[in-house]
């Protein structure tokens, strides 16, 4: 179990229940979309992805996943809400559709593409899936979509009403090339990270913590002149590492605006709970 | 009445900017809802996919803000210059940038598809960058680096309701001491790809014979909805601190409920329950009985599902009160702004609450007997607004309610 902490710092954390890390390569996610839910996962209906856009796609499988690795599979997520942040949703159908009513005008674009390939759709299918009647939100759609994706859910998981939130974020490893039909000319993985979290109660004892510094304590920088590389990436695979047992030394994701947000193993935890417990001895001592 | 929210720490609207439809600032929009004025019109033909005339409401002439941020105004795109004339309108009129430190500034702006939109107009100009694989800076971070604001800076989708989400997620960053002043609020932008794919899943009103009686939510014979652009913004503070400072309050945002029908990506969920839920929960956040709200503005879009199931949540949610509660759709006279609908629609309610007057629903010639309501049929109604309540619902079942209370 993890926790994630939201300045200021007295808050208490919020408890990561489960999460998931799919990647799945362009031409294997029609596959996915016929069949997306995987052992001891809930069943969708019929075709529920027939019209959704890629991202939806690999998010929701990694929703799905995160519920199958559950150690004890939550009967119900009705009263949870769900925030995706998928970073272009929508690029390939806007391009076929752009191609399509080049050449036959109107009549030549979707019904679906709005609904279905749109910033909120990812939330909107993993809602509808799960029957959450949460609030569901899309968030960002650009290159600081963990940053808006982790600061607008660590803002609104006590606040929304609802016992969690899922957050599900998703990207193209790199983004695909298309040709001038919107057919991609490359085979690239579509990577989704899904995380359900809640509030942090006295019984929780976690075991990876995530923490966010105030914005307005950190020192606003120039956002490319942050290291390049993907972010999720660095996320999913911190989640992983501990998730696994393993000890991180540190993972800082800098938001644009200076809030930082960490992630500590159990370990780290200790050790930095432990200057504090000796404070706190000597106060009782004195 | 008993407020639930520490008033010290309740949300405060000092700043508010809007283009629509119907006016680019608050006293125009006032004037125009107020005298049942429509902003729906012709548009070009080759701007839609419909048969024969093609409507819409538009935004005429998008205002040129002054400020830092606003020197190369005139020559960014259309989207741009939608979003940033609103929020810039916004920032100004609360003047927060002299007391408050960027960095204690944030901003959530509520757009529902962004970078289709952008893609789009993009390609219509000739361009290719759908087609290329680059990741461009997203609105939020281009507005918040015009505008100076060195605070967090999310934008939220939730279709049709995204603005209002918008507003909430702002006051929520207040109220847990992330920032001391918001920059909240939404738009949207009128394009080809967008009319066509609402008019091909049969949401738009086909009347191209009468577009001014397009737009009729309630109506009996309402067919669909017609399209809108333009948006608005909200400077949100701490009632404490405006009042330290002496700030101009519109109106405070007392209370938002949010909740999803759960029910299926593209088609409305014609159970009430979980908009009530919505309803409810923003009565009871803002610390209201249903028979204190003086206004409802409808969500209302003038779709025959949509409607009816709103009707009927408003029943669930306000009982035998909704008998005699003023309800109106401005949509009627503004056309849906999308994204930006929650937002405008909360300029609608603190026009009401200024003027002493609820707008009207134009165009509600007979009422449909499954949405029977106290309806305020084509011209306002003078009736006392201190506590309004606005709809908004978006696909996916994304359910929204804010509940205005009037500055004291």
């Amino acid at each position: 179990m993890h926790t994630l902490q939201f300045q200021p710092a007295a808050a208490p954390a919020c408890v990561v229940e489960s999460h998931a890390i799919v990647e799945v390569p362009l031409t294997e996610v029609r596959a996915l979309r016929d069949a997306p839910s995987p052992a001891g996962a809930p069943a969708l209906p019929p075709r529920f992805l027939r019209h959704c856009d890629e991202h939806t796609v690999v998010g929701v499988r990694a929703v799905l996943e995160a519920i199958a690795a559950m150690p004890e599979p939550t009967a119900s997520f009705a009263r949870y809400g769900v925030i995706g942040a998928p970073l272009q949703a929508g690029r390939i159908a806007a391009a076929q559709t752009l191609s399509q009513v080049a050449k036959s005008g109107g009549i030549a674009v979707s019904p679906h593409i709005v609904p279905q390939c749109s910033l909120h759709a990812l939330a909107s299918a993993v809602s509808v899936a799960l029957g959450m009647h949460g609030p569901n939100i899309g968030t960002s759609g650009g290159p600081e979509a963990l940053s808006e994706g982790l600061f607008a859910a660590l803002s609104l998981v006590r606040s929304a009403g609802c016992d969690g939130l899922w957050l599900v974020f998703t990207e193209w490893d790199e983004e695909p090339i298309l040709d001038d039909a919107g057919a991609a000319t490359n085979d690239p993985l579509c990577r989704a990270v899904a995380v359900a979290i809640r509030p942090h109660t006295a019984t929780d004892t976690g075991a990876v913590t995530l923490s966010l510094t105030s914005a307005d304590t950190a020192v606003h920088r120039d956002a490319a002149a942050r290291p390049s590389g993907s972010a999720l990436a660095a996320f999913a695979w911190a989640l992983g590492t501990c998730a696994a047992g393993g000890a991180i030394a540190s993972w800082v994701h800098e938001c644009p605006w200076g809030a930082e947000i960490r992630i500590a193993s159990a370990a780290q935890a200790a050790r930095s709970a432990r200057p504090q417990a000796a404070e706190h001895m000597r106060r009782e001592a004195a | 009445m008993v407020p639930t929210r520490a008033s010290e720490r309740a949300a405060v609207i000092t700043g508010l900017g809007v283009v629509s439809p119907l006016g680019n600032s608050f006293a125009d929009v006032a004037e125009s809802l107020l005298a049942g004025r429509s902003g729906v019109r012709e548009i070009a033909a080759a701007a839609g996919a419909r048969e024969g005339r093609q409507f819409a409401a538009p935004v005429t002439a998008i205002p040129r803000p002054t400020g830092p941020g606003c020197d190369d105004f005139a020559g960014l795109g259309r989207l741009e210059q939608l979003c940033l004339a609103p929020a810039a309108l916004a920032f100004a009129d609360a003047a927060v940038a002299n007391v408050v430190r960027p960095q204690r500034i944030g901003i959530v702006l509520g757009i529902g598809a962004e970078q289709l939109k952008a893609w789009e107009l993009d390609f219509l100009a000739g361009g290719k960058r759908v087609f290329e694989p680059h990741r461009s800076e997203t609105l939020v971070h281009t507005l918040a680096r015009r505008l100076g604001i060195a605070g967090p800076a999310v934008a939220v989708a939730a279709a049709c309701a995204s603005s209002g989400y918008a507003m909430a997620l702002g006051r929520t960053w207040l109220e847990a001491g992330q920032v001391d002043a918001c920059l909240v609020g939404g738009c949207d932008i009128l394009s080809p790809t967008a009319i066509a794919a609402f008019y091909n899943l049969r949401a738009l009103s086909r009347r191209s014979d009468d577009p001014h009686k397009a737009s009729r939510p309630f109506d009996r014979d309402r067919d669909g909805f017609v399209m809108a652009e333009g948006g608005a913004f909200f400077i949100l503070e701490r009632r404490s601190e405006a009042a330290r400072r002496g700030a101009k309050v519109y109106g405070e945002l007392a209370g938002v409920g949010v909740s999803s029908d759960a029910h299926h990506m593209v088609t409305p969920c014609s159970d009430p329950t979980e908009a009530a839920r919505a309803i409810s929960l923003a009565l009871a956040d803002a610390g209201v009985a249903p028979a204190d709200v003086d206004y409802v503005n409808a969500h209302a879009a003038g779709t025959p599902v949509g409607d009816a199931a709103e009707a009927g949540a408003i029943r669930l949610a306000f009982g035998t009160a909704a008998d005699t509660i003023p309800v109106s759709s401005t949509k009627s006279m503004s056309g849906h702004l999308v994204s930006g609908a929650a937002a405008f629609e909360a300029v609608a309610c603190l026009a009401a609450m200024q003027r002493g007057a609820v707008p009207p629903t134009v165009n509600l010639d007979a009422v449909d007997p499954a949405c029977a309501l106290d309806h305020v049929p084509h011209v306002a109604r003078p009736h006392r607004v201190t506590i309004a309540a606005s709809n908004s619902f978006g696909f996916g079942g994304a359910n929204l309610c804010l509940v205005l209370r009037k500055a004291a």
